[in-house]
């Protein structure tokens, strides 16, 4: 009975750990993050796209900072577009974390 | 001769002198103006919408997700959590009317019970609610519109586009004789429409208004904020320019009032100013 609870106790805790490991961070720089109506807008739109677990909004950086479950599901053109309907010019969007998208020129 | 120059002289002075009058204020006129009186403080707080029924705040906190009730002193009474982004409050009939703006849904506060309201068209981003007893108009930010719901049909005022009769990114919105003002935010002004959808009159083209947030219409005037400006302008009801206050506040985005009161909140201030028409 004890085994039993240990052995559900570790795959739980691999669970866990598997999920924190493929959690992704993208951060997303626009001008204009000054006016509620817009960064709220801009938080709406963004959360719109699969995998997105909580989004934080820098107000005084102009920075929104999502943490994804698996970034390699979200592409910057989906991102993009979700910022141009939001109404805001994108600026700068980076990918960080265990899926951290290679530079362009790589 | 000499004498009719003189009083022609005259009489084209005190002329002149009344046209300048003129631009004051039908408050001026009963030597009444709006007068600062305190900043109330409130921990925490980004506060996008404001209503008060001179006995009491409601405040959207968008930032925290909640509404909370304060007294005029700003100390908290009641707080709803978890409202997801509230933003201009509707205050009818003793319930407060939320537009939640993540969710685009319209909750309605009732003392210690929450609820939803049934609406027909669903809008992208309610940035502003007004409810009155025939009638509730949302601003639906991203759709660029108002939609003005009754009993049994919809009207759709407005679209994208910065002519008149156009919306651009409106935030507020309300209803006073049969007619609906709108802020008219990225417009950078207030557009006022009939319950068809014509529009009436546009004010605010020639103060430059930096993003037209908020909007309060009583009896005798139309209230504006500036939020990038830092002002509020205050029109008379035919949208002449009577008076603008533009000292303690602090991004200002709704105003609320109520016997002589004018409660303004402050965005990035985390405040509420109060100003008394003395």
């Amino acid at each position: 009975m004890i085994s039993t609870i240990k052995k559900i106790l570790i795959i739980l805790l691999l669970g866990i750990s598997a999920s924190l490991a493929q959690s992704d961070e993208v951060k997303v720089r626009v001008d204009g993050l000054s006016c509620p109506f817009c960064a709220y807008g801009l938080e709406k739109k963004l959360n719109e796209l699969d995998g997105v677990d909580s989004i934080f909004i820098d107000f005084e950086e102009g920075l929104v900072v999502m943490q994804v479950t698996d970034s390699e599901n979200i592409s910057e053109e989906e991102i993009r577009v979700k910022i141009e309907e939001a109404g805001f010019t994108p600026k700068e969007i980076v990918f960080s974390g265990k899926n951290e998208k290679p530079d362009k020129d790589d | 001769m000499t004498r009719f120059f003189f009083l022609l002289l005259i009489s084209w002075l005190i002329l002149i002198s009344c046209k300048d009058s003129g631009e004051e204020s039908a408050d001026s006129v009963n030597n009444k103006q709006w007068k600062f009186v305190r900043e109330i403080k409130i921990d925490s707080i980004s506060p996008t919408g404001l209503q008060t029924d001179g006995e009491y705040l409601w405040i959207s906190d968008a930032k925290n997700n909640r509404v909370i009730k304060t007294d005029l002193d700003g100390s908290i009474i009641i707080e709803y959590p978890d409202i997801k982004r509230p933003m201009h409050l509707s205050l009818y009939n003793s319930k407060i009317y939320v537009p939640e703006y993540l969710t685009d849904k319209i909750k309605i506060i009732n003392d210690d019970e929450i609820e939803e309201y049934p609406l027909e068209e669903k809008p992208d981003a309610p940035a502003g609610v007004f409810v009155n007893d025939s009638l509730i108009a949302v601003v639906d930010f991203y759709n660029h519109r108002i939609i003005l719901q009754a009993k049994d049909h919809i009207t759709l005022i407005g679209e994208e586009g910065h002519k008149k009769g156009k919306l651009y990114y409106p935030t507020d919105v309300v209803l006073v004789n049969d007619k609906i003002y709108v802020a008219d935010a990225y417009n950078n002004r207030v557009q006022v429409f009939d319950y068809n959808g014509n529009v009436l009159k546009v004010i605010g083209n020639k103060e430059k208004i930096n993003v037209a947030t908020g909007i309060e219409v009583t009896d005798d005037n139309i209230f504006v904020t500036d939020f990038e400006g830092n002002r509020i302008l205050i029109y008379d009801l035919d949208g002449k320019l009577i008076h603008i206050i533009n000292e303690h506040l602090n991004k200002p985005t709704e105003i609320s009032v109520s016997n002589s009161r004018m409660y303004v909140s402050n965005y990035a201030g985390s405040s509420v100013s109060l100003f008394h028409l003395k």
